[in-house]
């Protein structure tokens, strides 16, 4: 009688202290495991855009030339080995080019004339922006 | 034995609802890059939805574009109209005859003129025809034919801010040879604009930086906004500082606009002295603290510092009241003032153990 009487009553008014040590205790370990488990401290990706538009990201971990149509013409992007860099640029200075391979995250490159930007990113950033 | 389908049950609920509110919760930050006032432009809004957040960064830029048109030093808006700072030009080429300017280009020109005399003319505005014979009057650089005779004539001429008349928002030169290039100025003051506009519509949090001049609005959620500073000669950054409410960073380098003749590299900057490119300095930064120009000296307070002999950087700069201020010079050698190396963290290997590193003490 007493066992069926007890079923009915609402859940929290049956735990103990350890009851509750275990729920708290269990709720830190997962928040603790979505911390490490689901950040990236590296650069896992380059992020191109394209003037003021995020044109696509691409991993790091391939071998692979891109070729996108920027403001005055066609830039070829190459990534490689963990690395990223612009190969040929249309602009007249070839800054772009000069910068040579990205390899960090937060790292930048960009061809103002053809209006194309690379960045490598990773979900935490050294810096909000960068002072150049 | 019966408690334990409950307590199962109670856990597997907080991990559904941990799970959720990670997956769920979007960090409230809007981040919008653009190519505008002949740069590119970056600006981070945040606590605000993403539409507003889009409105408030569209009228930011418009704003730029403005300007843009409005202060060009070279281009003109349009095939038959020259920009004001174009048309300004033209006119004091042209003699002394005062020409009607807009209140807001007369508190800009009034403004600039008292920085040059701040700085002791190494802040010279007045010197586009150098900047012109340099070629650096154009969207892109290549080496020019290095004419010393008319270099020298064109430092004789001594254009000068103070031989512009500015009277009830007319203005004339009484030197002809004066050319306005606004180029160590312009950005400071849209910078100056863009966080007026935010703060006026009650934003507390952004970052705007302009071709790589910064000023900060609150803080990036619960920590400040990090800024990186460019490594002269790597693409990356040598180190990191944190930007509060209201401070502002600006550098002056000669690794953006330049070109190579025979070996050797001739930066934009100009000395007015001798009309020629620095040469022996890769980079100035300045730390401004907030004030009601900040944005205005972070652009304007790196040039003196730059162009001044490595003796002479130090009192330059406390001329100008900076007192956070970092130098590299060709060798990349690196000085830092006490009060910004106390700010800076520094992110490349090579200085780290700080043996690059000199601290300066202000005079």
């Amino acid at each position: 009688m007493l066992s069926s009487s007890r079923s009915h009553k609402p859940a929290f008014s049956h735990l103990l202290a350890g009851d509750w040590f275990t729920i708290i205790l269990s709720a830190i370990i997962i928040a603790f495991l979505f911390q490490t488990l689901w950040s990236h401290d590296h650069a896992a990706k380059v992020q191109i855009r394209i003037g003021d538009k995020v044109y696509a990201a691409y991993d790091l971990n391939q071998q692979r030339d891109i070729i996108v149509h920027g403001a005055i013409g066609d830039t070829m992007i190459r990534i490689g080995q963990g690395k990223v860099r612009f190969a040929k640029s249309p602009c007249h200075n070839q800054y772009c080019v000069h910068q040579g391979w990205l390899t960090h995250n937060g790292q930048v490159a960009i061809c103002l004339p053809n209006q194309v930007s690379l960045e490598l990113i990773g979900a935490q950033k050294p810096y909000d922006s960068l002072n150049y | 034995m019966r408690k334990w389908p409950i307590r199962l049950a109670v856990i597997a609920l907080i991990v559904i609802g941990i799970f959720s509110f990670r997956t769920l919760k979007q960090e409230p930050l809007y981040h919008t890059q653009s190519y505008v006032f002949g740069t590119l432009v970056d600006i981070s809004i945040y606590g605000e939805t993403e539409d507003r957040a889009k409105l408030l960064a569209d009228h930011i830029l418009r704003d730029f574009q403005a300007l843009h048109d409005q202060l060009h030093a070279w281009k003109p808006v349009s095939k038959n109209q020259p920009s004001e700072l174009g048309a300004l030009n033209t006119a004091f080429a042209n003699g002394s005859t005062p020409i009607t300017i807009s209140p807001q280009l007369a508190a800009m020109l009034t403004d600039a003129a008292a920085l040059s005399l701040q700085s002791q003319g190494l802040f010279n505005p007045a010197i586009g025809h150098l900047i012109a014979t340099w070629g650096f009057q154009r969207d892109e650089f290549s080496a020019v034919n290095i004419d010393d005779a008319a270099i020298k004539a064109l430092v004789k001429t001594r254009p000068d801010m103070a031989d512009i008349v500015i009277r009830q928002n007319t203005a004339y030169s009484t030197n002809p040879n004066v050319k306005l290039d606004l180029g160590g100025y312009a950005k400071g003051y849209a910078l100056d604009k863009a966080a007026g506009y935010l703060r006026q519509q009650q934003v507390k949090n952004a970052l705007v930086n302009i071709g790589g001049n910064i000023i900060a609005i609150g803080q990036h959620g619960d920590k400040p906004w990090r800024v990186g500073i460019q490594h002269p000669r790597k693409p990356a950054a040598i180190a990191t500082l944190a930007l509060g409410d209201g401070w502002a960073i600006g550098t002056s380098g000669d690794y953006q606009r330049y070109f190579m003749l025979d070996g050797k590299r001739y930066c934009h900057i100009i000395d007015p002295r001798n009309g020629y490119p620095v040469q022996h300095t890769q980079a100035v930064t300045v730390l401004i603290p907030p004030q009601k120009n900040a944005g205005v000296l972070s652009d304007v307070a790196s040039k003196p510092i730059f162009i001044a002999a490595a003796e002479d950087k130090a009192s330059t700069a406390a001329m100008l009241g900076i007192q956070y201020f970092m130098v590299i010079d060709q060798q990349s050698n690196i000085s830092v003032s006490k009060a910004l190396a106390q700010r800076l963290d520094w992110l490349d290997p090579e200085v780290n153990n700080n043996s690059h590193v000199k601290l300066v003490t202000l005079p």
